[in-house]
């Protein structure tokens, strides 16, 4: 009998399988695609590394500022797409031979669950038949295609994240339809490579979610950098290469060689017997609860396909989670320290409440923010660079709730926040931690001494 | 010149109130009119509105205090306006009470933070500078501690011993818990078991299991208490229990609705009424039920004055409606109407709700689906009526027909003292009867 049963190879299928395998679980993953899921495949890892080509690019056209100067700077496309590829190859294989080290079954193929009976759930995959006794669901999320007339007959224009990645020229215009994160993490990309960029969003800003404060600063200077933004604009038709909008009223258009489909995400829920157990779901997502466990006793879901916080390191948590509770530990799933980040240059992270959620929430807060340009290192590497750190806390007793950033490196600084909101660090605690000098992760000590 | 507001006389019975809210602590500025607190007699709950402008210099009661009537309760003037005299002056016999008893608790309760009281209180207690410094700073209810040292003193490793043992807290956790008194639950929803401020709850004495709050009784429930448990104990109560044919009264009952619709008729009519109703014509029938059977005599009344039970927000209330054998139904409706409106809104008067006012009550559950229960006796009456929910029943329609009909259930509670078993059931069927006789004008 096996333990645990996996179907889907995503951040939190792999690290449920790891941690499970670890603790001694007999443990088997099914995959129909490659190891890493979306993330490792199509989403994180390959935008990333894109990105970090078009910083480089950007950089170097830009080193005058810092009294660096080169000819003839030029990119590869189809250089930095094999980069790219050699990249996930090598994350890839890397999953697979952590699965190995932990004893983790890999059955590459597509899984079909059959049902349970007294030997527990039953999957099969390939012919064969597999019984387990919990059932771990991350089959992730696909892109979502709302029926807007013409998208069909625009096959080859309209492209997903997944189809964007495997071009290998770089379009000479290029129209975003939604400027959520995804949307503008390409629109960053290709407008740092000199692409012509649209982004049309349905909502009055962009980064829906995140700060507004923040979103529209970085609005700003996207704007600056050449980026056009249609706001409020409802996409009524795709006509070709033509982007049909309505914004107050009246019906505009714009053309792209290509079009980018970012609008949001949808569940994976079916194709793959899920009906078979009756497993409830809660919009278009399988429901769970804090302890990510379905209404089928041993059945549990993770990531994406819960839709709800769609990102990977929360779909690694939720994986962890269910691990931890079949393993002996109580554990449950805290949403609340759930760490953003949007790769643009520069780059915005934010994790906790905004303004606009603990007002809608009514919690009481204050807030305090800073420039960028509080921190040294940020004005040694940032030339002409602007940027902000914002940090909530509650009123009463002064918790940090929220942080948010807009700047190089916030990505990698934003963990320190994550800490302490999850430890409940009030302005008090975190007046006494002692941040590394001259770093730009100053300025949350900066933000601190600043209520 | 400042004035003083007392706590008034609500009914001739009435030597005591309690204050439930006070809406106006000392310091606050009032308008005339504004209410300046709320408090409740036996039975019932009143407001006062202040008489003057002015700002309130003091209050001498807190919330739940019981109040003699008459008694100085605040005193409304100008910021800095001496009234140290007025304070004291209230009657001679009360004089020494006020100064001494309640120094302006209202005021001394603002200025001193949570935090300060419960230190206070951990001075009282034998322990180290070093374990004292350790406590507060993890905010270790210490009252719950037991010392290890000399004498019982509390020493360092005690403390130690107790936070080992709970769960550990996140600072906000320990910051709450501080100022709120609150312990971490047994388990933690934090990083890696950690407590955090919301799983703080109310602390719990592990050895006596003081997982509860006493609060003091209001007055009304005292009162219910008492009389509720001497019915009990003073008389010889048992029930009878019997079905009346419903159909007719759900007819009446829908042509009443009608009736009210068509304007054709003022009052609305409900069965709770009829059942009233057919009480009354009974009770006029079985004068031995229309009694309070007082130890060596009873007495028989001429008229029927009726209790009906009314659940109200502070508790059960029965006022009575005099003289009820001299009503219509549709006087008796408007009149048991507006009696159970004023119970609800607290503005009855207090003397029509004592139990010697009433010569029998009615108390109707059926509204909230029960099926069959035991009414107490408002002592010294003889008997109660329970009105249950209506069922249907299977009955013998006659010629071998058998065809569910729907029946009121009726419990009758009387005193063996006062009626034998032959009588009361007789009585029970009377208006069981006069219910599915019951004639209404249209």
């Amino acid at each position: 009998m096996i333990d645990l049963l996996i179907i889907g190879g995503g951040p939190a299928g792999y690290v449920a399988a790891e941690r499970a395998g670890h603790a001694g679980l007999k443990v088997v993953l099914f995959e129909k695609k490659a190891m890493g899921g979306v993330c490792l495949n199509e989403g994180c890892i390959p935008t990333k590394t894109l990105l970090y080509s078009a910083k480089i690019y950007e950089n170097a056209l830009h080193g005058d500022k810092y009294g660096v100067f080169g000819d003839n700077i030029r990119f590869d496309y189809e250089k930095m797409i094999s980069r790219k590829k050699k990249v996930v190859r090598k994350l890839v294989s890397g999953v697979e031979s952590k699965m190995k080290s932990n004893q983790v079954t890999v059955v590459k193929g597509e899984a079909l669950i059959e049902g349970r009976s007294a030997e527990g759930i039953e999957v099969s995959c390939n012919g064969e038949k597999y019984n387990g006794k919990n059932l771990l669901v991350c089959t992730g999320s696909e892109a979502s295609v709302p029926p807007i007339p013409g998208l069909r007959e625009a096959e080859g224009v309209v492209l997903t994240n997944r189809e964007i990645l495997e071009m290998t020229e770089r379009p000479a215009s290029l129209v975003v339809i939604g400027g959520g994160v995804i949307g503008m993490e390409f629109a960053s990309f290709y407008n740092s490579l000199g692409t012509k960029v649209t982004v049309v969003e349905m909502l009055p800003e962009i980064l829906g979610g995140l700060d507004f404060e923040v979103s529209a600063m970085l609005r700003d200077i996207y704007t600056k950098k050449g980026i056009t933004f249609n706001l409020n604009a409802k996409v009524v038709q795709i006509a070709g290469n033509k982007v049909v909008f309505e914004k107050g009223g009246e019906t505009h258009s714009v053309e792209g060689e290509k079009i980018l489909l970012s609008v949001g995400r949808r569940p994976v829920t079916q194709g793959f017997g899920l009906e078979n157990l009756g497993v409830e779901l809660l919009r278009t997502g399988i429901k769970v609860d804090e302890k990510m466990r379905t209404n089928v006793p041993g059945v549990f879901a993770a990531g994406d396909v819960t839709g709800f916080s769609l990102l990977a390191h929360t779909a690694s948590r939720e994986g962890e989670v269910v691990v931890n509770n079949l393993t002996g530990r109580n554990d449950i799933m805290r949403y609340n320290a759930i760490p953003g980040v949007v790769y643009t240059n520069p780059e915005v992270a934010g994790v906790g409440e905004t303004e606009e959620s603990a007002r809608a929430k009514g919690i009481a807060y204050k807030v305090a923010r800073l420039p960028m340009a509080y921190a040294g290192r940020f004005v040694a590497e940032n030339e002409g660079g602007s940027g902000v750190c914002k940090v909530l806390v509650g009123e009463k007793h002064g918790e940090v709730i929220g942080v948010h950033m807009l700047g190089n490196p916030s990505s990698e600084i934003i963990y320190g926040a994550c800490i302490a909101i999850e430890q409940e660090m009030t302005l008090k605690e975190m007046q006494e931690v002692v941040f590394p000098h001259p770093t730009v992760s100053e300025i949350i000590k900066e933000v601190v001494f600043n209520f | 010149m400042a004035t003083i507001i007392i706590m008034p006389k609500q009914g001739q019975s009435v030597e005591s109130c309690i204050v439930t809210t006070l809406h106006k602590k000392a310091g606050d500025t009032v308008k005339k009119g504004e209410v300046l607190f709320s408090y409740e007699t036996d039975k019932a709950s009143f407001e006062e509105e202040s008489p003057v402008d002015g700002t309130l210099l003091a209050c001498f009661y807190g919330e739940g205090d019981e109040v003699p009537v008459l008694d100085n309760m605040m005193i409304i003037g100008e910021p800095g306006e001496d009234i140290s005299v007025l304070s004291v002056s209230a009657s001679a016999e009360k004089e020494e009470e006020v100064v001494t008893g309640k120094p302006l608790p209202a005021i001394s309760r603002d200025h001193i933070p949570a935090l300060e009281t419960q230190t206070s209180h951990a001075g009282n207690l034998f322990i180290s500078p070093r374990a004292k410094k350790l406590a507060e700073k993890n905010a270790v209810p210490l009252s719950q501690l037991t010392g290890s040292g000399p004498k019982g003193r509390i020493v360092e490793k005690d403390i130690m011993t107790y936070l080992t043992d709970r769960p550990r807290m996140t600072p906000l956790a320990k910051k709450v818990a501080a100022e709120a008194g609150l312990q971490p639950e047994t388990k933690g929803t934090g990083l890696a078991g950690r407590a955090r401020a919301a799983d703080l709850s109310a602390s719990v004495n592990s050895i006596y299991g003081m997982d509860y709050e006493d609060r003091k009784l209001s007055n009304m429930r005292r009162l219910i208490a008492r009389s509720m448990h001497a019915s009990l104990q003073n008389s010889a109560q048992l029930t009878h229990h019997l079905g009346a044919d419903a159909r007719r009264m759900l007819e009446l009952r829908k042509k009443a609705k009608a009736a009210l619709e068509e304007g054709r008729m003022m009052a609305n009519i409900t069965l709770n009424d009829m059942v009233c109703f057919a009480v009354i014509k009974a009770l006029k029938k079985f004068p031995e039920v229309n009694t309070h059977f007082l130890g060596d005599t009873k007495r028989y009344f001429r008229k029927v004055h009726l209790g009906l039970a009314v659940d109200t927000e502070r508790g059960l209330m029965v006022p009575v409606l005099r003289n009820a054998d001299d009503l219509s139904i549709a006087g008796l409706s408007g009149q048991l109407g507006e009696l159970a409106a004023a119970c609800r809104s607290g503005s009855v008067n207090p003397d029509i709700l004592t139990s010697e006012a009433a010569t029998f009550t009615v108390s109707n559950l059926g509204n909230y689906g029960v099926e069959m229960f035991t009414p107490v006796i408002n002592l010294p009456q003889s008997a109660i009526l329970g009105v249950n929910t209506i069922l249907p029943r299977p009955k013998d329609l006659g010629n071998g027909v058998y065809a569910f009909v729907p029946h009121i259930g009726l419990s009758l509670t009387y005193d063996h003292r006062s009626l034998d078993g032959g009588e009361a059931t007789r009585f029970l069927k009377q208006i069981a009867t006069e219910i599915e006789m019951l004639e209404i004008e249209f």
